[in-house]
């Protein structure tokens, strides 16, 4: 099954990940996603029926932060404000939605 | 009193021992970095000296850390322009760690933006330069870290991988490096990359400095809970025990390997032998499985993890992402989209448990796995281009491991033809730190690393 993405594909991806893509980045991207994808293939050499997945290695479960524990790293509003380019009476200023 | 080339063990011995001052430690490295980085290009910011006033095991000691750890109000920008202005408000555990030992942020290390690469050379700030070769790439993503350490403007530096981020530099620039096991060392203030695999880790002269310098990182953080309960052992004293182990090497991680490390790595294997060890020839799954495992995990990871990244409450906006950051971003929403999720992620996600139960048979035959750290070694700058997805191609041999979340140290055995370091690796089982640093240490208090760190120095002395 070689994957071969289209410019269509790519655009969509660029939609989802939140980027703008110029046209000549979307033939660029468009060949080398392909090739990567075309290498991916491998895996379907190796035969998973009756494999469960994995997708934590340390196998640990339900990790709780004690409740009403001291959390000794939250940040003071200004702290969080820190950073923003945009912000307005202690609050981060973002687009007009409605 | 001269301070070149001298260990993170040796140091604190003459700081405790009133030889030398803290703030002359600084400076000494400080004035070092002025001269040599220019040409390097190692460091990315650089803070004002901070007195410190505990009397901890560090104290006085100056590290480099990689610029993915927030420090608090230093400049963090995990070499990315998104970043370029974010000056964290909050410190990372590692660093913290670091600081309540009494240790000094010598400064903040260059990298592959985001780790996503294996030159440092995707950086947006410019690629480092391999001390050994200013023509070549350090390896990365924690070029940065290993450059600093290699040409002694750091006598240690922190890093971080997520497949070969530690490990590859150390080995391309022939000094040691481990990768702790998966959960070992807290990832609380590490810019994420990929949120299953990441593991900080430290780059160091010395066997016995990595030691130390774990000891002090790992444990569990109750601000990670991917950080893991089991006790730690205590590295330092773990490595010095007289221990003989059953060392295993397998004919998967030799295929594609440039034959003068093939010649470096069997014979170490020898001296291995020498030291009383048993070797044993192992099957393993071929490593070219894993490379397509960790691309589509860690992509998937990665299109997650970025997501933050809008310039609303840090930072600025997406549009300062780099092509690679791009690529990654845009493929790992591919295989986590409908239709192809079934294909790739989850397939990946089984043939992971596949890479897992392998590792779990063979490490009930052996104690540790050797093998070459990368097929390679340093890269001329700029040939990272022909490859599609070169950062995953380039780690081959670290993958399986890292998907396993399996510690390993990659120690310094050999120079090429070109004079370039070659890197051995020693894999280890979940959270037996202390076996492979055993080894580690063995080969180098048999062989001094056939004087190669010594070697890397000499063009970088003081005048």
């Amino acid at each position: 099954m070689k994957r071969i993405l289209n410019k269509d594909e790519i655009k969509h991806l660029g939609n989802l990940s939140g980027i703008q893509l110029t046209d000549a980045e979307i033939e660029t991207y468009k060949k080398q996603l392909s090739e990567t994808l075309d290498y991916m293939e491998n895996i379907n050499e190796l035969r998973t029926e009756n494999v469960p997945p994995t997708s934590n290695v340390s196998n640990l479960e339900n990790v709780f932060f004690h409740d009403g524990g001291e959390n000794k790293r939250g940040l003071a509003q200004n702290e969080a404000l820190s950073n923003a380019k945009q912000k307005k009476d202690g609050q981060f200023q973002v687009k007009r939605i409605l | 009193m001269s301070i070149f080339g001298k260990s993170i063990v040796e140091l604190t011995r003459l700081v405790q021992e009133k030889k030398i001052g803290k703030r002359e430690l600084f400076e000494y490295f400080k004035k070092r970095i002025v001269k040599y980085n220019p040409n390097l290009n190692a460091f990315l910011t650089l803070p004002e000296y901070k007195e410190h006033v505990n009397h901890s095991s560090l104290l006085g000691i100056p590290l480099a850390i990689k610029d993915n750890f927030c420090t608090k109000n230093t400049r963090t920008t995990a070499s990315s322009k998104v970043l370029d202005d974010f000056i964290p408000p909050y410190e990372s555990t590692v660093t913290q760690k670091l600081l309540n030992e009494g240790v000094s942020i010598l400064g903040k290390t260059n990298m592959d933006a985001w780790a996503h690469g294996n030159s440092t050379e995707t950086s947006d700030y410019g690629p480092t330069r391999n001390p050994w070769n200013i023509n070549r790439s350090p390896g990365g993503s924690s070029g940065g870290s290993a450059a600093a350490v290699s040409a002694y403007l750091s006598p240690a530096a922190i890093g971080s991988e997520t497949a070969g981020s530690i490990r590859q530099p150390a080995s391309w620039c022939g000094i040691v490096g481990i990768k702790p096991t998966y959960g070992r060392v807290s990832r609380y203030g590490v810019v994420a990359m990929g949120s299953s695999l990441d593991s900080p880790g430290p780059l160091t002269l010395t066997v016995e400095d990595s030691a130390y310098i774990l000891k002090i990182l790992a444990g569990k953080d109750p601000y990670d809970a991917t950080s893991s309960p089991v006790p730690v052992q205590d590295y330092p004293s773990i490595m010095k025990q007289k221990k003989k182990f059953t060392i295993g090497f397998s004919d998967e991680y030799f295929e594609g390997v440039n034959e003068e490390i093939k010649t470096k790595i069997l014979a170490a294997l020898d001296i291995f032998r020498r030291l009383g060890h048993t070797t044993k020839k192992i099957k393993l799954i071929s490593p070219k499985y894993a490379i397509s495992v960790y691309t589509i995990i860690q992509r998937a990871e990665v299109s997650s993890n970025l997501a933050r990244y809008d310039g609303i409450r840090f930072g600025n906006d997406r549009r300062s992402f780099g092509s690679e950051a791009k690529r990654r971003l845009m493929f790992g929403a591919y295989t986590l989209s409908y239709g192809y999720y079934d294909a790739y992620y989850k397939k990946a996600q089984k043939v992971r448990t596949l890479i897992i139960e392998d590792f779990k048979r063979v490490f009930s035959e052996v104690d540790a796995i050797v093998a070459p750290t990368c097929p390679i070694t340093a890269l001329k700058l700029g040939e990272f281009k022909k490859y599609p997805f070169f950062g995953e191609i380039m780690d081959v041999l670290n993958e399986p491991g890292a998907v396993a979340g399996l510690p390993a140290i990659n120690i310094p055995v050999g120079l090429d033809s070109s004079s370039l370091p070659i890197g051995l690796q020693i894999m280890g089982k979940s959270f037996d730190e202390g076996s492979i640093l055993n080894l580690a240490y063995q080969f180098e208090k048999e062989t001094e690393f056939f004087g190669i760190i010594k070697k890397g120095l000499e063009k970088y002395k003081d005048e």
